[in-house]
């Protein structure tokens, strides 16, 4: 039996570690909730944020909350020039999924060959050095990234339910997902409602290359496996789930770190994808528990509502 | 001038990864990304087999080809059920699962790839023979599609595209139909593996990821989906422009990234200004 101890280690460890595949899973799952759009994209925008981070904080010495900044404006700006000459372009022409997917994806291939011709292929790091201080408390090992990355992944959450649950943009948001046309006809503009939701993303996406730069080194190719994390986890949380898709962000990155007890840490990317085509076969809408139940009408509103219509 | 008979090699390559993925994916209308994998597949066993047997190359690639098939077989038995936005993810998971098999197992090479892989029509002309043999395959591959698409199977199959309910009405076995076309796209790839393993002499996990699914994806799509010369087209001109490239005597450090970024450059500009294709024809009232 495995000591208590080490299991309470994976366990945080893991937690620690999902911190960016929740942040991309909330912004994929977003996106995919209002916008109907599987945004392969966001990969290039991952690219974006973490070498304009890497460039202004390294090369050019900027501050890093000015760096941390710039980045965000520099994301956000690319995603709202890509809704509005791209994304909006291909939906005024009812273009098929098929083309959206080509085009997604190759938007972030593109972005990919171009910050190989300026940065190369050498793993970057926001910061020279990835480690961080690290404190025991009871028997196990915490690190200041992992107290920073679950904060930071909590504080985003909590800012989005905030934002959705409590703003007027929030709850249009919520009906254009639901019904763009319904919404519109009550004035409801889907086209500020989708620009929303990609700024909203976009920082999701720079919080989540921020933590991951700061702990690993990135390529320009890094980011299409990050986003097929995230393609996973939102399938699991069941499609227009965006928080059920970030628990199973957490899911995964548990499943991922228990998995070392059992197999060689070189298969754990396989256990990912085993559990996507899996979870496809068997729950193609998402985990049935976690699906919106649908509200039955009781039996007197339907009485009521078969009943004949009197009166003038 | 062997540069440019190992460019026609690629061509006449993908224009059977093509034409064989428009068969199911513009005919068939099923949305599956896969297609690299049995490319690979039949890379794979075909080298294998090569290196380890040392049996002919035909027997090598004939095998390959079955191998593809089968595999195929067995992801359309699993899959088939599921269809749009879901298949294509599935796919694209089974694709990286398996690739990431290959990746880790040692008997494939691992991330190094197979580098030892038998000789075959050696001498001053290999290239050019190599550049008749697979000319004339796609040719055939790209006859064979388009009389498969022109008689009452092809009608069922188009029909199986646009209604499937309607379809099924009618009595046809959709399932079946639709095993058949992905087998026969797929036994395609895996003949394409075969080729190009043999000719490069050099296979890696890396060269079919999910780059490479665009690509073909792209080739279909550009040069017009549902159509028999749209991905002879567009795999012409999305492998024959990024080469041009190569005559400029740039480091070689650029000459990767520079070719992705004009093969990603022309992909989005013909998808905004020629929507249905560089051979396909406007259709009123259709999406694209």
């Amino acid at each position: 039996m495995t000591d208590p101890v080490i299991l309470l280690q994976i366990l945080w460890t893991g937690i620690a570690m999902s911190s960016y595949f929740v942040l991309f899973t909330v912004a994929f799952a977003l996106t995919l909730k209002v916008e109907k759009l599987w945004n392969f994209a966001q990969a290039g925008l991952m690219g974006i944020a973490f070498y304009t981070m890497f460039y202004l904080l390294n090369a050019a010495h900027w501050p890093v909350w000015l760096g941390v900044a710039a980045a965000i404006v520099m994301t956000s700006a690319v995603t709202v020039a890509v809704e509005i000459w791209a994304i909006a372009v291909l939906r005024k022409r009812h273009s098929s999924g098929l083309i959206f997917f080509i085009f997604t994806l190759i938007f972030s291939q593109f972005v990919a060959f171009l910050l190989t011709l300026m940065f190369g292929t050498e793993p970057e790091t926001i910061f020279p050095s990835v480690m961080s201080p690290v404190r025991i408390v009871g028997g196990i090992a915490v690190s200041d990234w992992d107290l920073s990355a679950v904060g930071i992944t909590l504080a985003m959450l909590i800012g989005l339910y905030l934002l959705i649950r409590y703003t007027r943009d929030g709850q249009f948001m919520l009906a254009v997902s639901d019904n763009e046309k319904l919404a519109e006809i009550y004035g409801i503009s889907a086209r500020r409602a989708y620009i929303l939701s990609g700024i909203v993303s976009a920082l999701m996406i720079c919080a989540g290359i921020w933590l991951y730069g700061t702990r690993a080194g990135v390529t320009p190719d890094v980011p299409i496996g990050l986003i097929l994390t995230a393609v996973i986890a939102t399938l699991i949380g069941g499609l227009g789930r965006v928080f059920s898709a970030a628990i199973a962000a957490v899911g995964l990155a548990l499943l991922q770190s228990f998995s070392i007890l059992f197999i060689s840490s070189k298969w754990q990317t396989l256990l990912l994808y085993g559990v996507l085509f899996f979870a496809l076969l068997l729950f193609p809408r998402g985990i049935p528990a976690w699906r919106v139940k649908r509200i039955r009408p009781s039996p007197q509103t339907v009485a009521a509502a078969a009943a004949p219509q009197g009166g003038s | 001038m062997d540069y440019l008979a190992s460019a026609g090699v690629l061509i006449a390559l993908y224009v059977m990864l093509a034409a064989s993925y428009n068969l199911i994916i513009g005919y068939g209308g099923l949305n599956t990304i896969a297609h690299p994998i049995f490319f690979a597949i039949g890379a794979y066993t075909a080298s294998l087999l090569g290196i380890n047997t040392g049996w002919p190359a035909v027997i090598c690639i004939l095998a390959g080809i079955g191998v593809a098939v089968v595999a195929s077989v067995a992801l359309a038995i699993t899959t088939l059920r599921i269809s749009g936005d879901y298949l294509l993810i599935a796919s694209l998971g089974f694709q990286l699962g398996l690739l990431q098999a290959v990746n880790n197992v040692e008997f494939t090479g691992g991330p190094s790839g197979l580098s030892n892989i038998p000789l075959t029509l050696a001498g001053p002309y290999r290239s050019w023979l190599y550049l008749l043999i697979c000319t004339l395959l796609a040719a055939v591959v790209v006859w064979l599609v388009w009389r498969s698409m022109v008689g009452p199977f092809g009608r069922a199959v188009r029909a199986m595209r646009d209604d499937e309910l309607a379809c099924a009405a009618l009595g046809r076995g959709l399932f079946a139909m639709k095993v058949v076309i992905f087998a026969f796209g797929c036994g395609v790839a895996g003949l394409a593996g075969g080729l190009y393993a043999y000719y490069f002499q050099y296979i890696s996990p890396e060269q079919f990821n999910v780059a490479q699914s665009a690509t073909i994806l792209t080739m279909v799509v550009l040069g017009g989906i549902g159509t028999i010369w749209g991905p002879v087209v567009g795999a012409f001109v999305l492998v024959a422009l990024p080469q041009a490239i190569t005559f400029l005597q740039l480091p070689s450090s650029l000459v990767g990234p520079l070719q992705g970024l004009i093969f990603t450059s022309l992909v989005i500009v013909f998808l905004f200004l020629r929507p249905y294709g560089l051979v396909g024809k406007r259709m009123a009232g259709a999406a694209h």
